[in-house]
């Protein structure tokens, strides 16, 4: 209540003023004749002029003013502020792509500068405390995203030349296989792990010298660097597709999906088994001898009770596991796991930063809308017990 | 009807529970008190063989709960204690008709029942049948959990400190409570606190253990005014012994008739205790008070002798 009658909201001052600066002085974008040249860096009035500049800053002065009035109908506005301004960066790298673009060079192509990541980074922000401020819901702010995306939609047939989008168009098939791929090696060593953990932990809860013995090796096993890890697995893996028919026919061999997979399990599990132990274990004691007092059967307790009481916190080592496994299957690429982390080690080699970023774009996108839902599933089922354990909003 | 033959636990070493023996008559509300891990609730808890005891005998309705499958002993026993232990997932009405849906009533059956209780308990149907344990109050909780011992309609009830997490005025309110219930379905009900003053104003029977010794027992009345030994004296409140008997004598068990004229103009309910007949004096500064029926007509008087008397021998003055 306090800081809605103060004077000045200093965030969002401080965050459009950010924006600003980087806007001006920073390059917008750069043009470069082809893949290997390194581009022309324009900055903004270099490559609009300075009447469609003045234009482009004045939502973020609107957003600054805005600040020195900290009232819910001022947030509203800066929200909308906020949205256009997300709504238009692609428009601008769009004309400038049309004002200085050479028609007589096909492959030339546009990068995004500084200012144009840095700008969405700092809206990222702005939206975030507007959000806040404002109290709404997840899906009230995805309803606000929902013209963003469109007028980005609408902005792509100008952005042909965009570097990222050649890239892209270049390897659509490769792109869809590379990320099937991921999808598939994350959701696997995910699932997996689940089933596993949740059998380990069982066992753990069992016998407290499985429990030390589990917890030690598991712990072990997340500090091999994983790298290191998937070379490790290079040997035995290379002899066991050569002894046994069947591995071999699976497609288990010394690189490629069967390292991947087991490395990735190997680190998924510790979170997956720590998470489900704590969860299985802080059920409130008071509950359990009530269900057996009523006389349930073991069955019934752990079925009925324990674990819908632990599926909050289980859901937690879930969201927590699958982040961490989207980002390391970006590494699996290096032994030829497949994936997206590909284009990354490919645009590495070849000194092609919007390559890395065709890799690297989708992975944070994944982690992000990951994280989002699982979190969101989490609350939801804690929305009766009262607790606050699953994802920070 | 509840039979302790000898019951004996130890757990390792130390023994919990040593040799005590015990009959809890049917329809009788038997108070286990003493301090904390004097072995009152291990002894409630061996009774439904969520603790087994390693020694002696226990049998129920004359037969030795061994006989028994320990899940469907507890089935038949409604058990309520001091968290609720309430599953938080599960609503009222769901978490009230665990036991029946455990012994597989029909559902209509098992929400018929779920409504008369939660009628009888004092929780509006409408109002709670959907909520959540979280939103609940404390009472609200523990009369839930009442409810839900209740629900299969068990012949005994054993209840741990089910008032003891509440406030002051919510577990007199629910002592209350509890006192009507019985009055109406006579269960057979084993009661273990450690609040001296619950368990006066609710047991026929008290039962005082010491570590895991079985001190002394009997009713109320009994025990305030012969305690065995010096621990029971304590245990009883010392010097407020004497209050603490009056507290829980209604003045009806010890008026005179009508003889004094005119009658006096303090007066006291005839259901009051003698507490609150010596509490109308002090405020009065008077010696004598009329009792009153239920329609305020003077049927008796008492008279501070009486009163004094009355604490010391049940009989007084002629």
């Amino acid at each position: 209540m306090s800081r809605r009658e103060a004077p000045l909201n200093r965030v969002v001052l401080a965050l459009s003023l950010a924006a600003l600066a980087c806007w001006l002085w920073l390059p917008l974008g750069s043009i470069a004749p082809n893949r290997i040249v390194l581009g022309t860096a324009y900055s903004l009035p270099e490559a609009l002029g300075w009447p469609l500049t003045v234009a482009s800053c004045l939502p973020l002065l609107g957003l600054a003013v805005m600040a020195w009035r900290p009232r819910r109908p001022a947030y509203y506005a800066a929200l909308a502020l906020t949205l256009l301004l997300l709504m238009a960066l692609p428009l601008w790298l769009a004309l400038m792509a049309q004002r200085h673009l050479d028609p007589a060079l096909p492959q030339a192509r546009v990068g995004i500068g500084a200012a144009g990541w840095l700008m969405l980074f700092w809206l990222s922000l702005l939206l975030v405390e507007l959000r806040t401020r404002l109290a709404l819901a997840g899906w009230q702010l995805g309803l606000g995203l929902v013209p963003v995306l469109g007028a980005w939609w609408l902005t792509a047939p100008g952005l042909a030349s965009l570097a990222l989008w050649q890239e892209l168009a270049g390897r659509g098939e490769a792109f869809a296989e590379a990320l099937l791929q991921h999808l598939l090696l994350v959701g696997g060593a995910v699932g997996t792990s689940l089933v596993l953990g949740a059998a380990i932990a069982l066992a753990m809860r069992q016998n407290p010298g499985v429990e030390r013995l589990g917890f030690a090796l598991l712990n072990f096993l997340q500090t091999i660097p994983s790298l290191a890890l998937f070379g490790l697995l290079l040997a035995p893996l290379a002899w066991l597709s050569a002894r046994v028919d069947w591995l071999a026919a699976l497609g288990v061999s010394g690189i490629g999906w069967a390292p991947a997979f087991l490395a990735l399990l190997g680190y998924s599990l510790l979170p997956m088994v720590r998470n489900t132990f704590v969860a299985l274990s802080e059920v409130d004691p008071g509950v359990l001898e009530a269900a057996r007092g009523m006389g349930m059967g073991r069955g019934q307790v752990l079925r009925r009770v324990r674990l819908p009481l632990a599926l909050p916190v289980v859901l937690e080592g879930v969201r927590i596991t699958t982040v961490q496994a989207i980002g390391l299957t970006a590494v699996a690429a290096l032994i030829g796991a497949g994936g997206l982390g590909t284009f990354i080690f490919q645009g590495l080699g070849q000194a092609a930063m919007d390559l890395v970023l065709l890799g690297a774009l989708p992975i944070l996108a994944m982690a992000l809308v990951a994280d989002a839902l699982l979190g969101a599933l989490a609350r939801r089922l804690n929305r009766h017990t009262g607790r606050t354990t699953g994802a920070t909003p | 009807m509840i039979e302790l033959k000898s019951v004996t636990k130890r757990f390792g070493d130390e023994t919990a529970v040593d040799a005590i023996s015990l009959t809890v008559e049917r329809g009788e509300l038997c108070a286990l008190v003493g301090t904390s891990g004097c072995g009152k609730s291990t002894t409630l808890r061996m009774i439904n063989r969520l603790i087994e005891h390693d020694g002696g005998e226990i049998h129920i309705e004359g037969r030795p709960i061994r006989e028994f499958d320990g899940r469907l002993l507890r089935r038949r026993i409604g058990y309520a204690i001091q968290s609720t232990g309430l599953f938080p997932h599960w609503t009222v009405a769901r978490n009230i008709g665990l036991v029946p849906g455990l012994l597989k009533w029909p559902a209509a059956r098992v929400a018929e029942r779920v409504e008369e209780l939660m009628v009888m308990l004092g929780l509006p149907v409408e109002a709670f049948a959907d909520k959540y344990p979280a939103q609940l109050s404390g009472g609200q909780a523990q009369r839930v959990g009442v409810a839900r011992a209740l629900a299969a309609d068990p012949d005994i009830l054993l209840m741990d400190e089910p008032f003891g997490a509440l406030d002051p005025i919510t577990r007199q309110g629910l002592q209350a409570e509890l006192r009507d219930l019985q009055a109406r379905l006579q269960k057979t009900i084993v009661f273990v606190t450690h609040d001296m003053d619950e368990a006066l104003a609710l047991a026929d029977r008290l039962v005082v253990m010491n570590a895991g010794r079985i001190v002394q027992q009997g009713g109320p009345l009994e025990l305030l005014r012969a305690p065995a030994d010096d621990f029971v004296a304590s245990l009883l409140g010392g010097d407020d012994r004497g209050l603490k008997a009056a507290a829980i004598t209604r003045v009806g068990e010890r008026m005179l008739p009508l003889a004094t004229r005119p009658v006096p103009s303090a007066r006291v309910p005839r259901e009051a205790t003698l507490h609150q007949a010596l509490a109308v004096m002090f405020r009065e500064h008077v010696e004598r008070l009329a009792v009153m029926d239920g329609d305020e007509r003077p049927v008796g008087e008492i008279s501070l002798r009486r009163i004094v008397g009355a604490g010391r021998e049940g009989g007084g003055e002629p």
